[in-house]
């Protein structure tokens, strides 16, 4: 019996695939989780949600669309758009601080609720000083590596 | 005393600068500790490590406290570990006593901030000190614990787990590092990923990504709402009816939530709230007039804010003493410790005697100035919370980005890491997962695989974790003893709903 148990707990792994061994553990543990989360958790959910005591996350909820996808919009632009225009200016750190000012103020814009002549004013102040300070400190005085 | 000749007056002006940015941060609703961690990373780049942090320690004690400020004028908590603070210091603040609260808080929190420090300071070398003669396979137990604690802590075990364990599947993409004693090869994505993936994804970029541009996510979707417009701010009138005697017969109060919140923040993975419900609750339970909590009771405000600014001392005895972060706000400073090529564990301390003081200074520094800030100038700081956020979220959406793409010098991989990260923290936190598990299991992740292989290779038996050492009999106990904890919670819990139900 002794022997049998630690002939079943004995294991050697092979080098060249040692990689992998953990994972793959880690794959069943997840894959056993997420069975247990699908029958104690998920399906009683959806239940209740087609008793319609609740709703499915993020598609059953009132969202701000154009606010919530514009800024997702933004985002990949402004990411994008650094990367461009940084290689056009390189080791420069202009792509950094001109894209960043657009992307300041139309992200300011966007979530600006009431136009009101202060408050854009603001906004282009805010989208002007914040990026060239921000640039100014750390590419310019900290010699930080910017786009 | 060498440490001494460490410290510069720009080590303290950075760390007051720390503590007053880290106020700001905290008391903007939404925005947390572990936010201006993040986001103030990019200037530690160029700091050095002792003035590095100097600002970083500041920011954490500045952005825990500073959640209070709007709990109690507005009754909105400006960090989650505030919630409590709400009860009663609203309450006051429509009485009137707006500033009266707000003093007695702060004069909790430093007691709570430096209560902690000093546990901090004795007990993290022991625990160190006797860490130190681990192996790999009470190493990989002692993850598996902390893993355990923090599954068995969150509102479902099961979820907790769950969310743990894809931190660790994410933390293992990308290459088995041959100077971890790995064969060097990538698993877990497809051959075109190499260029990007094959050191996997870089850790400060998924952790700002995931407090970041996550939390801008989830405020974008509900319309980015200025709560604030129309309320009005009430400190009370000058001559606030402050005084210490605020505190006659509250110093068990005071020192027990204190240690309370530097026991919750030893544990991995549970959040501030945790400690001050915790400490909150006990002062209700243990004190005689407990009657007129929740109605703007000056003892509520004490037992929640000296737990929840205790936190900042216990969460990080686990972090320097075994590597493995209290919270998610020590989790962003594992990052900056990376950075700064200092790998935190049992021989942190040992190793870097005055780099664990010159921490200790700074920590206690940033209390004292967080005290002097917050106690004389809080009728200026409290403006802060009117600070539109359509101005405040696109400035932090820069911020995460130069912090992503400066961390490894230029990466743009990294920045577009930020926004897979952000989606997927704003996925999680929508579908129910839980963040904390999961970036700790990250953190983790790649240790426990080194650990828990190179044991199995050297004994050539799964029994070499149960048989290796007394200690590690000791450690598989605690394990247990956390799940059969957590089951009973929540059976308890299920039969407390079950009788509200039926009442």
């Amino acid at each position: 019996m002794e022997s049998g148990l630690s002939s079943l707990l004995s294991i050697s792994i092979d080098f060249g695939t040692s990689h992998l061994f953990f994972p793959m553990i880690i794959h069943w543990v997840l894959a056993l989780l997420f069975l247990a989360v699908l029958v104690t958790k998920t399906i009683p959910f959806l239940a209740a949600v087609k008793r319609g005591e609740r709703t499915l996350p993020i598609i059953g909820e009132s969202m701000d669309g154009f606010r919530f996808f514009g800024t997702l919009a933004l985002m990949v632009a402004y990411f994008y758009l650094m990367a461009f225009v940084g290689n056009i200016f390189p080791y420069t750190g202009y792509g950094f601080l001109f894209v960043s000012m657009v992307f300041v103020l139309l992200m300011a814009l966007m979530y600006m609720h009431e136009w009101t002549k202060k408050a854009v004013t603001t906004a282009v102040i805010t989208a002007i000083v914040a990026p060239s300070v921000a640039w100014f400190v750390l590419a310019k005085l900290f010699k930080i590596t910017l786009p | 005393m060498e440490f001494l000749s460490l410290l510069d007056l720009t080590f303290f002006l950075l760390a007051a600068l720390g503590a007053l940015v880290g106020i700001v941060f905290g008391a903007i609703p939404g925005m947390t500790a572990t936010m201006a961690v993040a986001v103030c990373l990019p200037l530690t780049y160029a700091l050095g490590l002792n003035h590095g942090l100097a600002l970083l320690l500041g920011l954490y004690v500045g952005g825990i406290s500073g959640g209070m400020v709007p709990a109690i004028l507005i009754n909105i908590p400006g960090t989650p570990s505030s919630i409590t603070t709400t009860f009663d210091g609203y309450p006051m603040a429509q009485k009137g006593e707006g500033e009266k609260a707000l003093r007695v808080s702060v004069i909790a929190s430093v007691v709570g901030g430096l209560i902690s420090a000093a546990v901090l300071f004795f007990f993290a070398p022991m625990l160190a000190d006797f860490s130190i003669k681990f192996s790999y396979v009470e190493k990989f137990l002692i993850i598996l614990l902390a893993l355990s604690v923090i599954a068995s802590l969150s509102s479902n075990m099961l979820v907790g787990i769950f969310s743990g364990v894809i931190g660790i599947w994410l933390s293992l993409v990308g290459v088995y590092s041959t100077s971890d004693g790995g064969n060097g090869k990538t698993r877990l994505m497809f051959d075109f990923m190499e260029p990007y993936l094959f050191e996997g994804f870089s850790l400060l970029p998924v952790l700002i990504g995931i407090f970041g541009i996550s939390t801008i996510l989830l405020e974008a979707e509900k319309g980015v709402k200025n709560e604030l417009s129309g309320e009005r701010v009430k400190l009370g009138k000058g001559g606030s009816g402050f005084s210490m005697s605020i505190f006659k017969g509250r110093l068990t109060n005071l020192v027990r939530s204190s240690f309370i919140g530097t026991f919750v923040g030893m544990l991995p993975g549970v959040g501030g709230s945790a400690a001050s419900v915790l400490a909150y609750t006990q002062e209700k339970n243990l004190s005689k007039d407990s009657s007129e909590m929740g109605k703007g009771a000056p003892q509520g405000l004490i037992a929640s804010e000296s737990a929840n600014n205790a936190l900042t001392g216990g969460a990080l005895i686990p972090l320097l003493s075994l590597g493995i972060p209290g919270d998610s706000t020590t989790a962003v400073l594992i990052g900056a410790f990376t950075l700064q090529g200092i790998q935190v564990g049992p021989l942190f301390i040992p190793e870097n005697v005055d780099t664990w003081y010159v921490m200790m200074t700074a920590l206690i520094f940033a209390n004292i100035v967080m005290f002097f800030l917050m106690f004389y100038a809080i009728k200026h700081i409290a403006k802060v919370v009117m600070v539109p956020k359509h101005l405040l979220f696109p400035i932090i959406v820069m911020m995460c980005v130069v912090g992503a793409y400066a961390i490894n010098y230029g990466i743009m991989f990294d920045v577009w890491t930020l926004l897979i990260f952000g989606v997927l923290g704003y996925v999680i936190q929508k579908v129910g997962l839980e963040v904390a598990p999961l970036i700790i299991g990250f953190i983790l992740g790649s240790q426990a695989e080194v650990y828990f292989v190179k044991s199995l290779e050297s004994a050539g038996t799964f029994s070499i974790f149960f048989t290796k050492s007394p200690i590690a009999v000791v450690l598989w106990i605690l394990i247990i003893a956390s799940v059969v904890f957590s089951i009973l919670m929540g059976l308890k819990r299920r039969k407390v709903s079950r009788e509200e139900a039926s009442q």
